[in-house]
């Protein structure tokens, strides 16, 4: 699939969940599986845009891609805020999923759905820019 | 699909039919409803979910803000939730919070 460039604002999620969904069924991935991967994206991408360029002021883009091989289906979201590692945040997450509800804080559950939404997902920084991927294997 | 959220109260019941997709783009449209039942007084929110056909972890933050607006003794019945948005609820232990239902009946 051709690569995707679109502005980083929440106006962006739907598109963006267009474009995996397309790729979903491209690879063939049954409704959970891509499902999970459009849930994982998403809330990588609404991190991003929210704390990464909204909140830090930032006007910025998402680059999308989609790489098909005949195992798996690799997504790479990349943008330019500040450098965020989703799994800094991993533990903390989890460690919310067993409290109350009246005691659930408001911070997400975003990067835990992310992460064991998918088969493998990878953080990389280089230069200016923060790469997140995200693989989903085509045969279970 | 479009996310499209539906209040209608009756006596202390507020119900919310929600349908569409639910991400944080359209979040702030259930949170506003959400906002509206609670300053209605309602005490037990009954979310219709049938077609809800996604939800993201934005959706559950209403949830959180839900029990913070009406009070944690709060009832939320989540009715008809299809397979993918209950296992997001369940994986996140937000079943533990609400009341999961096939179809609406008081407790």
């Amino acid at each position: 699939m051709e690569p995707l460039t679109l502005r980083g604002s929440l106006d962006s999620l739907s598109s963006i969940a267009q474009y995996i969904m397309t790729a979903a069924a491209t690879a063939g991935l049954d409704k959970k599986a891509s499902y999970r991967l459009r849930l994982a994206v998403d809330e990588i991408a609404t991190n991003i845009i929210i704390h990464g360029y909204e909140e830090a002021n930032i006007q910025g883009d998402l680059n999308l891609r989609a790489d098909l091989d005949d195992d798996s289906l690799t997504i790479s979201i990349e943008d330019c805020g500040g450098a965020f590692d989703p799994f800094s945040k991993l533990a903390l997450e989890e460690s919310k999923l067993n409290l109350p509800m009246a005691e659930k804080p408001m911070g997400g559950l975003g990067v835990y759905l992310a992460i064991q939404g998918v088969d493998k997902f990878f953080y990389e920084r280089f230069g200016a820019r923060n790469r997140n991927t995200f693989v989903v294997n085509r045969h279970h | 699909m479009a996310f499209n959220a539906t209040l209608e109260t009756n006596n202390d019941t507020a119900t919310i039919t929600l349908s569409g997709e639910l991400d944080a783009s359209t979040a702030p449209q259930f949170k506003a409803e959400v906002e509206k039942a609670a300053t209605q007084g309602a005490k037990r929110l009954v979310l219709m979910m049938q077609d809800l056909e996604y939800m993201a972890s934005a959706g559950l933050r209403v949830l959180i803000f839900t029990k913070q607006k009406m009070g944690a003794s709060a009832d939320i019945y989540v009715v008809g939730a299809q397979e993918m948005v209950l296992d997001t609820i369940n994986k996140t232990g937000f079943n533990q919070g609400v009341i999961i239902q096939d179809e609406y009946s008081p407790l």
